[in-house]
């Protein structure tokens, strides 16, 4: 809940058109309509256009063009600088203009400048996916190995066991279900494999009832959002 | 009335009338216990504020998933504020950004109002450095940077981080002493998995994750690679559960108010789909 100023004129404005906003989303659960569209594409613009704006104002200007034009020099009143101009900047020119070819995609003639951006862009994250995979999946193939059994205090854990078992059959009979390089012919290989089919179901079960959680939660946000702040500052708009 | 073909509209309107009647009853039930929860409350209880260094909390969420996350965000802002461990807020999402100054304002101002003697402030307890882009990019270049300060030079409010009591000793990675990561993207999270560490060291990692990537990052817990969770709201309304018993004193949130709406929507939500297979199995019988 926030604490609305009502004094302060552009917060309550702000808090009334937020409420407007999700009612005109939620019309969408009656049916279709314009209402809905305008506020869907209004948000979608907004929100890349903050991500643009917010870009350039917190990094590319602070950041690259200040020092870049040598804006953060001040010039003291006998003439003296606060610093010098370091000219090593000047190589950020270099990947701006080269990040600046991209743009020859709408080229047909220089469409192939593009493509050196594009190249340069897919080699670089594909090195980077490389190395983050390593650091992401070692530790997790490093854990798949789990001992069977699970001795705590000299006696048999019964419980961790159980949990050890179920994690290693499951793991290894998705595998197998995926392993398509020859015919499964015996039963039991047929039965291994559909029991991993069986286990995903269980799985995307548990994705499935997450996925409705989430949406849960998004909706009684808005619910709590249109009870415990739109509604007193319509309230203070009518002077009821 | 055909049950068999209930109009979706009014499935809408129970599950509307479930979440909605205990918020505006203001009706909650104790949350139910959270062991990832626990762990990550554990993790922070054992912070030393006397030993140099600061907790690094990434808020990589927009109003998409505010409703999980923030939730989240706050109440481990709160347990680290109440241990006067300093907090240094960075996003690599440009739509988070009013939330790295609502979140903290929000917990100091309740903080203070608890404890009336008392003050959290900006610079002191908490520094924000704003949205920052490049991902991955940038994430890499903390555990390789031997001056932080220097890296991400000045906060949102223009101040030059070596002049911030907070941020004073924030020289390399060494210096954090304790991750936070809160999001509901799909790739964010994996970039502090893969990058924010050195050959030999990994600060403790908590994570708060929206309900959907709950089965996702359960992975990651069982290989140690997060040290603690947040479970979407359950998460942090076990967490909220926590401080309560430790501070007496402290005020409800509404995450609890949420958890309990959730629920009986939950409850509503698998009652339909029970009614539904049931009536959909006695018609085909019928025909």
């Amino acid at each position: 809940m926030t604490v609305i100023n009502y004094g302060d004129s552009w917060q309550l404005a702000t808090v009334l058109v937020g409420g407007i906003a999700t009612l005109a989303i939620f019309s969408f659960l009656i049916k279709e309509n314009p209402v809905y569209r305008i506020f869907e594409h209004l948000f979608i613009g907004i929100a890349a256009g903050f991500g643009i704006v917010f870009s350039i104002q917190r990094f590319l200007w602070p950041n690259i063009m200040v020092p870049l034009l040598g804006l953060d020099i001040d010039v003291y009143p006998d003439g003296t600088l606060s610093h010098s101009y370091n000219y090593w900047l000047l190589l950020y020119i270099l990947p701006m203009v080269f990040g600046l070819l991209f743009y020859f995609l709408y080229s047909k003639r220089f469409g192939w400048l593009a493509k050196v951006v594009i190249g340069f862009q897919l080699g670089a994250s594909g090195g980077l996916a490389f190395k983050g995979f390593f650091n992401e999946m070692i530790p997790q193939l490093e854990k798949s190995f789990k001992p069977l059994v699970v001795f705590s205090n000299g006696e048999v854990n019964y419980w961790q066991s159980f949990e050890h078992i179920l994690f290693v059959f499951t793991l290894l009979s998705v595998m197998y279900y995926f392993f398509f390089s020859f015919k499964r012919e015996s039963r039991l290989a047929q039965g291994f494999a559909g029991s991993g089919r069986w286990l995903m179901m269980i799985c995307f079960g548990a994705f499935f009832g997450s996925t409705v959680m989430a949406r849960m939660a998004l909706l009684v946000e808005r619910l709590q959002f249109l009870i415990d702040d739109w509604s007193p500052a319509l309230k203070y708009l009518f002077g009821a | 009335m055909n049950l068999a073909n209930l109009d979706r509209r009014i499935v809408y309107l129970l599950v509307f009338l479930a979440l909605s009647i205990p918020l505006v009853q203001r009706y909650s039930v104790r949350p139910a216990r959270m062991e990832s929860a626990e762990k990550l409350y554990r993790i922070v209880q054992e912070l030393d504020s006397e030993k140099k260094g600061v907790a690094f909390v990434a808020l990589d969420f927009g109003p998409n998933t505010k409703a999980e996350n923030q939730a989240q965000a706050e109440v481990v802002i709160e347990h680290l504020m109440r241990k006067r461990v300093p907090v240094v807020l960075f996003s690599l999402y440009a739509l988070a950004e009013p939330f790295l100054k609502l979140v903290p304002e929000r917990v100091a101002s309740r903080l203070m109002k608890e404890h009336p003697g008392e003050k959290w402030v900006y610079g002191q307890d908490w520094v924000n450095l704003g949205y920052r882009p490049g991902a991955s990019l940038l994430i890499q270049s903390i555990p390789k940077s031997d001056d932080l300060d220097e890296l991400f030079k000045k906060d949102v409010r223009g101040n030059d981080l070596k002049d911030l009591p907070a941020t004073r000793h924030f020289k390399s990675l060494k210096d954090i002493v304790f991750l936070a990561e809160f999001t509901g993207l799909v790739g964010v999270f994996q970039n502090y998995v893969q990058f924010f560490r050195s050959k030999d060291y990994v600060p403790k990692f908590g994570h708060g994750c929206t309900s959907i990537t709950i089965p996702e990052a359960y992975i990651y817990m069982d290989s140690g690679q997060l040290n603690g969770l947040l479970e979407g709201i359950a998460g942090a309304a076990w967490y909220s559960e926590l401080l309560m018993r430790d501070n007496p004193e402290r005020e409800i949130d509404s995450s609890a108010l949420i958890n309990t709406g959730l629920g009986v929507a939950h409850l509503i939500l698998i009652a339909l789909i029970v009614f539904g297979n049931v009536m959909g199995f006695l018609e085909r019988k019928k025909s």
